[in-house]
């Protein structure tokens, strides 16, 4: 690097132009998205299919050119970022992006009253191709920069943190129109009602198989000839698929419930929370015992000699020394199952299980792309802030601290 | 992994491992073929209902149709996931290599089901979504796998292989490809064998594929339809995996002398 620096540089040649190519490509992505594809489509009703609107129409000539002028600042930024002169490129880029993050909402309350006839008490706006490829790609450039810019994971999600608040605002406030906004008006209980099924069960499930694969590990460390069969059984759990695990529960459960009175009382049906928990701990049993194991199992024996050196006994280097030291692993198997346990749940749904899957799976028998919507984001955000606090709890424990 | 690796290392010296996708394969067109005889079998789940065999649609076509869909996604996503890999681990592409691997590794966070609802609003019912469902959630693990595969490879060994004179391009086939095999491999397994139990949500879009006898005893509470569904798609899954791990201790067999 240093070497390169100091060779004379060719005169006559475009010196300023180095770009950043990935951010390069993501901005002229973002402004065809932003002036090609439709920004909004408005529907009369649930039923009938909206008719699209381009940018011009949807956010008028003064949006459309705050828009154009933000990207186009974008692009340019990105083709001076790689520039000795122009460190600050980056930092301008990103306080660019969150701008435009943060004006999306108003560009849809914009769009709402230029396009939603107010006298119609049903018409709704859909949010179109070109804000969510922009949207996409905004974020993209946001991942690209905190690479660049070298941003904790604390900085990232404090950036991130208003601009949520923000969108949620927006949503709750002004934004009545928004399709999305009309489905869960509609069935506002229903949704919360879905969240907290939805919690439950991804709750109780990581719960239990954690206590089970905790034992589970412990057991094979104590007898290690079953550590090859207790493995191969968990795997071949993992290859039967989550349907058809679901489907197969079904018959016994049921017959557990006609034939042991007990387990009825219980509330034990082959339908509803009882089959999709089952299914929940077997798949969550593999990555979760996986990770205990193999990290009971990588710490080090010197410091488990050091610590019987001090004289502490089986018990307190187990709980002082072992269990401490291989926690940050642990937390990164309770990462995995938690965020395909909030996956598998969705599945849950076609078994009665309830949870956002209901949402999903009635919206595509209604041919409801709203109520798809409204089903799956839900999903996306929780899987995505679960992988964050998970990720950051596990950062933080991590010896040496968090970074 | 010490232990995975021992038990491969055993398990690679005695043949009669070899049988074992043969066996599934077996029980699975056995399965497929001769569901009808099975009845009595079925009955015991369901003594009451008029019909306990799925027939809407024979059992070998929706097997064809579940195989199509997870081939046509796999061929796609193979093409695509290695050479997105090999790309942005070349000098020229290297700009991009953070953007990707991070991708790769925060999109395993979304759902199967949730990229699958989200296609459909786009691309409408039928088997179009799903495939590119598949394709999007089959690209990850082996963009993924290329990657770490590429990376591991010993720098020594590049440039050793280069100070013998050959070109990147052969260092890249006879080099880094064949070391990077058994990680890249475990990239497809996974990928596949994911797809072939997602594919089966299809038949919740419109998709007719193996799902559909298990959508069927789920709605209409017959029980026998979804044993049937689960046993074929189970049967299918196993085969395909079975033969990817013989295929994966086969590379990892080639491997191991070079490495010692």
């Amino acid at each position: 690097m240093s070497l390169k620096d100091a060779m004379p540089v060719e005169k006559g040649r475009l010196s300023w132009f180095s770009p950043n190519w990935v951010l390069l490509l993501l901005s002229t992505i973002a402004l065809g998205a932003f002036f090609g594809l439709e920004t909004a489509s408005v529907a009369p009703n649930r039923i009938v299919s909206g008719t699209g609107y381009l940018v011009f129409s949807a956010l008028g000539w003064q949006g459309a050119l705050l828009g154009m002028v933000l990207i186009l600042a974008l692009i340019g930024f990105s083709c001076i970022a790689e520039c000795q002169e122009y460190r600050d490129a980056y930092k301008a880029m990103l306080v660019i992006v969150m701008a435009l993050l943060a004006l999306m909402p108003f560009a849809l309350m914009v769009a709402t009253s230029r396009l939603v006839d107010s006298d119609l008490p049903q018409a709704r706006l859909g949010i179109g191709a070109g804000f969510w490829v922009t949207l996409f790609v905004l974020l993209l450039a946001l991942v690209e920069l905190r690479t660049r810019l070298a941003l904790a994971r604390i900085w990232s999600w404090s950036l991130l943190l208003p601009i949520g608040l923000l969108w949620w605002l927006c949503l709750s406030l002004w934004l009545e129109p928004l399709a999305l906004m009309r489905e869960y008006h509609s069935r506002s209980e229903q949704f919360s009602e879905a969240f907290r099924q939805h919690l439950e069960l991804v709750g109780t499930a990581v719960g239990v198989s954690l206590m089970l694969g905790m034992g589970l590990a412990l057991l094979m460390r104590r007898y290690p000839r079953s550590q090859k069969a207790a493995f191969a059984i968990l795997n071949f759990l993992q290859t039967i698929p989550s349907l058809a695990l679901f489907g197969l529960l079904l018959a016994p459960l049921a017959w557990l419930a006609a034939n042991l009175p007990l387990a009825a009382s219980l509330g034990i049906s082959g339908i509803g929370w009882a089959p999709a928990l089952v299914a929940l701990v077997a798949y969550s049993l593999l990555p979760m015992v996986r990770n205990t194991f193999i990290a009971l199992e990588e710490v080090s024996p010197a410091v488990i000699d050091a610590a019987y050196g001090m004289g502490m006994d089986t018990r307190q280097v187990f709980l002082q020394v072992r269990l401490p030291l291989a926690l940050p692993v642990m937390l990164e198997g309770v990462r995995i199952t938690t965020v395909q346990a909030i996956g598998l749940t969705t599945v849950a749904a076609l078994i009665g299980a309830g949870g956002f899957g209901t949402f999903v799976f009635q919206g595509l028998g209604q041919a409801a792309m709203d109520m798809v919507l409204l089903g799956a984001l839900p999903i996306l955000l929780m899987a995505s802030v679960a992988d964050a606090l998970l990720g950051a709890v596990s950062d933080f424990l991590r010896p040496g601290g968090a970074k | 992994m010490t232990v995975n690796t021992r038990a491969a290392t055993q398990a690679s010296r005695s043949p009669w491992q070899i049988g074992i996708p043969l066996v599934w394969l077996l029980l699975l067109w056995l399965a497929v073929t001769g569901m009808a005889q099975l009845e009595g079998f079925f009955r015991l789940f369901e003594p009451d209902v008029r019909s306990v065999i799925y027939s809407r649609v024979d059992f070998s076509l929706l097997l064809g149709r579940h195989l199509f869909v997870v081939a046509i996604a796999a061929l796609v996503t193979i093409t695509l996931g290695l050479a997105s890999g090999i790309a942005v681990t070349r000098k020229k592409g290297r700009d991009f290599l953070p953007l990707v691997s991070q991708l790769a590794s925060m999109g395993q966070t979304f759902p199967p089901v949730a990229v699958l609802a989200l296609a459909v609003p786009v691309l409408g019912f039928g088997t179009l979504p799903i495939i590119v469902a598949l394709m999007l959630y089959g690209l990850l693990p082996i963009v993924r796998n290329t990657l770490t595969g590429l990376q591991e490879v010993d720098v020594g060994i590049k440039e050793a292989a280069r100070a013998m004179g050959m070109t990147s391009g052969q260092i890249l086939r006879q080099v880094e490809l064949p070391m990077a095999a058994p990680v890249i491999m475990a990239g497809i397994r996974t990928s596949v064998t994911i797809n072939i139990a997602t594919a089966a949500l299809g038949a919740t879009v419109g998709a007719s594929n193996l799902g559909d006898p298990i959508i069927a005893g789920i709605v209409n509470g017959n029980t026998a339809y979804v044993v049937q569904g689960a046993l074929l798609i189970g049967l299918l899954a196993l085969s395909v995996d079975s033969t990817f791990e013989q295929v994966q201790r086969r590379l990892k067999a080639d491997e191991s002398p070079r490495n010692k």
